[in-house]
């Protein structure tokens, strides 16, 4: 493999064999020659943070190769989950504008050789479009996960005899998916090393640029009190449902019930929320919620389904706006408690369904 | 810890359990604690019938493929509680269990694990079969305003069919009785028919290779697709197969009406949601009355076009692309058409989609009924049949295992009911005698007992 192709796509095997083979050390990092990768890799997170989008710069291969490794090692070691995501989407739009000035040869190499893919050549036409591709719908399923638009979704696509009809571009979109979710698994890999003081400085420097940009690019936490005004429609769907007495699916409750306690709602409230308008059990219901809430069986704190999920089972209701921007009930929520204290006076307060 | 998951357990098989959904463990929150009435049904009786019916057949029973990997759970008449976490090395250890106990109701784990009798959190789940469950339950059918009764325990108002979201009395506390018919089954049929046609044609799995399809022995049917491809989806790639099935966020401009779009041709011939929108519009179109067109609410030139030009529209819908269609019958407000899409589309939608129940499909943790056991709800057989023959399959005849002498009961009340080719009923308090398979019918559904 030429260089040049590694440092496009370092993702691939071939790249990485490449890497390791010059077995560099964290020290060696450390080292003034080294200066020119670290300073690209740093570059490449604060694109990533301030940008959404990793620039391919090409022209100095080498640095681009071997920057790429040393950005996932920070960005791992910076150690917050939405910088993660971040990164690994950012990384994956840039491989999506590399890939869409390729060639089929190029996609499908990419595809079968990396991703394993039953990717086909085929000529269909639909709407006046010609599908030069199909791919086979597990494939499929697993590439597109990661993606929220109506396009995506299965049944908006031409699925035949467990095939699904592709452009060029759309193949190349799916790609992006697979190393999206590559870079977001490797990345989300914690480590914890002493660190030689050049990338100490480095990291530092990452720090006080996300943080900056927090507010920015969403990554700020959920407000302390818990704002009924800002749940999304299908929440307030569910907690009416619930108060007027409506007999409620399971779906419904756990949706509920680990919304509420992703906001901030006390396990005591919600129990006597439950409790109080049905004729459940109250220490069946305190085992369930502490359940959700993670205190409880496998520890697991359970977060509310996707919005994908919720439509699914027919929770999705009276959508709004905002709800076209969102995937998740929790982003609404952030989202809709952010305008809503800006909006309200100080002295006012909010309605406020805490104790 | 110990003590509430008893009580959990206890709980749950008081539900009127169809299939068992136990993962979250939330679920549980639903447990509308109905009192069985024990009086009724006989269960001395009919667990001898169970019992024999086992010792004779249990052999014919096949295990479910890789059936060290699966769990099993096993509800009786008698107890409440459901036993479960239970694995068995070979089918002849599972026709033991069988005959040894005479179980109410069989199931076993959709799923694939290490461990299959350890606790959930420590089985080691490896992956699922990709399950659908079509229930009449979930179905809302005249037919139930016939043979279902509802009663509210708060107040004692009494009711038929299904029972409404809340009481007059503003409770929600219910109690059931479910018997089943003609129609209902046949209605499950044909929806179990178009999730074959969608599973086949779209998703390319072969009856030959990767179905199973069950009569559940009550009110439905159950496709198993035991497939490597489809064993190790997660929950999000089992959603979206729900969704396509269901035609869950269809927009109509990724089938071809985007009043937007030029070219293309007629989508009746297309495959998957293409053509079944297409046909589903097509047939709409052409047996509406201009009542049910006008009633709608479309728009005012779609509605005079649809009922003036509805011949013409056919034939444009055979030979052009919707978005032909659209420029030339729906007028030029896009708004209005997108809304008025929308409107048309859910009627296509619900026509053509196979309406699966959601939550067992996404769930990785399905307990499902063991084929070719015993419901304990009907007596019936849950019973694996060719999906090449569905059409011609009658639950009422070939469900139907018991054979043996009459049986005389005092019956509470029981619908009219088709065994084999003799209908009957409808009782109401009333001594009469029965055929064994028709005694045992009403005796699991709770509507008689035996007498002297």
């Amino acid at each position: 493999m030429l260089e040049r192709d590694a440092a496009k796509y370092p993702f691939l095997k071939e790249a990485v064999r490449l890497v390791d083979a010059l077995n560099i050390q964290l020290n060696d990092l450390a080292d003034p020659s080294f200066s020119k990768i670290l300073d690209r890799a740093t570059e490449r997170v604060t694109e990533a943070i301030i940008e959404g989008v990793v620039e391919a710069k090409l022209e100095d291969y080498m640095t681009e190769l071997l920057s790429y490794p040393v950005a996932s090692m920070l960005v791992s070691l910076k150690g917050d989950s939405f910088l993660d995501r971040r990164y690994a989407l950012a990384e994956a739009v840039r491989i999506y504008f590399l890939l869409m000035k390729e060639d089929s040869k190029t996609l499908f190499d990419i595809a079968i050789n990396e991703f394993n893919w039953d990717l086909q050549n085929t000529k269909e036409n639909y709407d006046g479009q010609t599908y030069p591709f199909k791919l086979f719908f597990n494939n499929y399923l697993h590439s597109s996960s990661i993606f929220h638009e109506d396009k995506w979704k299965l049944v908006n696509r031409i699925l035949k005899n467990g095939y699904v009809l592709l452009q060029q571009n759309e193949v190349a979109r799916l790609i992006q998916g697979e190393v999206e979710m590559l870079i977001r698994e490797r990345v989300s890999n914690r480590v914890n090393f002493d660190l030689p003081s050049p990338i100490k400085l480095k990291l530092e420097e990452i720090s006080k640029i996300f943080e900056e940009n927090r507010r920015k690019i969403g990554a700020e936490d959920l407000p302390l009190e818990v704002i009924r005004e800002a749940f999304p429609p299908c929440m307030t769907y569910c907690l009416e449902g619930l108060l007027s007495g409506r007999r409620a699916s399971h779906m419904e409750r756990f949706a509920l019930t680990s919304f509420l306690i992703n906001v901030g709602m006390p396990i005591e409230s919600i129990v006597d929320l439950y409790v109080s308008v049905t004729d459940f059990d109250e220490a069946l219901t305190r085992y369930q919620i502490e359940h959700i809430a993670g205190l409880k069986g496998n520890k697991t704190r359970y977060t509310p389904p996707l919005c994908d999920t919720l439509r699914t089972h027919g929770i999705c209701r009276n959508k709004d706006e905002i709800c076209e921007r969102i995937k998740h009930p929790l982003n609404y929520y952030r989202i809709k408690a952010k305008r809503v204290i800006a909006s309200q006076p100080k002295e006012n307060g909010t309605n406020i369904i805490n104790n | 810890m110990l003590l509430n998951l008893k009580k959990m357990v206890q709980t749950l098989s008081i539900i009127n359990i169809q299939i068992i959904y136990f993962s979250p463990i939330f679920k549980l929150l639903c447990a509308l604690k109905l009192d069985m009435e024990s009086d009724w049904g006989s269960t001395k009786f009919v667990v001898e019938q169970f019992s024999k019916w086992y010792r004779n057949n249990a052999k014919t029973i096949p295990a479910p493929t890789e059936i060290k990997l699966r769990e099993f759970a096993f509800l009786t008449f008698e107890g409440r509680t459901m036993f479960r976490h239970i694995s068995f090395k070979d089918e002849v250890v599972l026709h033991r269990y069988l005959i040894d106990n005479a179980p109410a109701n069989s199931y076993h784990s959709s799923s694939y694990y290490k461990h299959p009798d350890y606790d959930m959190n420590e089985k080691g789940w490896i992956g699922a079969d990709l399950v659908f469950d079509i229930d009449a339950d979930h179905f809302n059918l005249p037919c139930q305003t016939e043979h279902d009764k509802w009663l509210c325990r708060n107040c004692g108002k009494t009711g038929v069919g299904k029972p409404p979201e809340l009481c007059e009395c503003g409770k929600a506390q219910f109690q059931t009785e479910t018997w089943l018919c003609e129609k209902c089954l046949q209605a499950a049929k044909n929806e179990t028919q178009k999730l074959l046609d969608i599973l086949i044609q779209d998703f390319g799995f072969t009856t030959k290779n990767d179905l199973v399809v069950n009569f559940s022995g009550n009110r439905g049917y159950h496709v198993h697709v035991r497939n490597k491809n489809v064993r190790y989806f997660d929950q999000s790639s089992r959603r979206e197969i729900v969704d396509y099935i269901l035609g869950t966020g269809i927009k109509p401009e990724y089938i071809g009406f985007n009043p937007k779009g030029h070219g293309g041709r007629s989508i009746l011939g297309d495959e998957g949601w293409r053509g079944r929108v297409g046909k589903a519009l097509y047939d709409f179109v052409d047996d509406s009355s201009s009542e049910t067109i006008k009633s709608l609410n479309l728009s005012r030139t779609l509605t005079q076009n649809l009922i003036n030009k509805k011949s013409e529209f056919l034939i444009a819908l055979q030979n052009n692309h919707p978005s032909f269609i659209l420029k030339k019958f729906a007028g030029r407000d896009e708004e209005r058409i997108i809304t008025d899409l929308d409107t048309i589309l859910k009627i296509a939608i619900k026509q053509q989609s196979a309406d699966i129940d959601t939550v067992v499909t996404t769930d990785i943790h399905r307990l499902i009924r063991l084929p070719n056991t015993l419901h304990g709800k009907t007596g019936w057989q849950t019973q694996t049949i060719n999906p090449e023959n569905i059409s011609d399959y009658d639950p009422f005849t070939n469900a139907i295992v018991f054979k043996g002498e009459e049986v005389k009961l005092f019956v509470r009340w029981a619908p009219k009911i088709r065994i084999g080719d003799t209908t009957y009923g409808e009782y109401n308090e009333e001594k009469v005698t029965l055929p064994l398979a028709v005694a045992i019918f009403l005796l699991c559904k709770k509507g008689a007992r035996v007498i002297n």
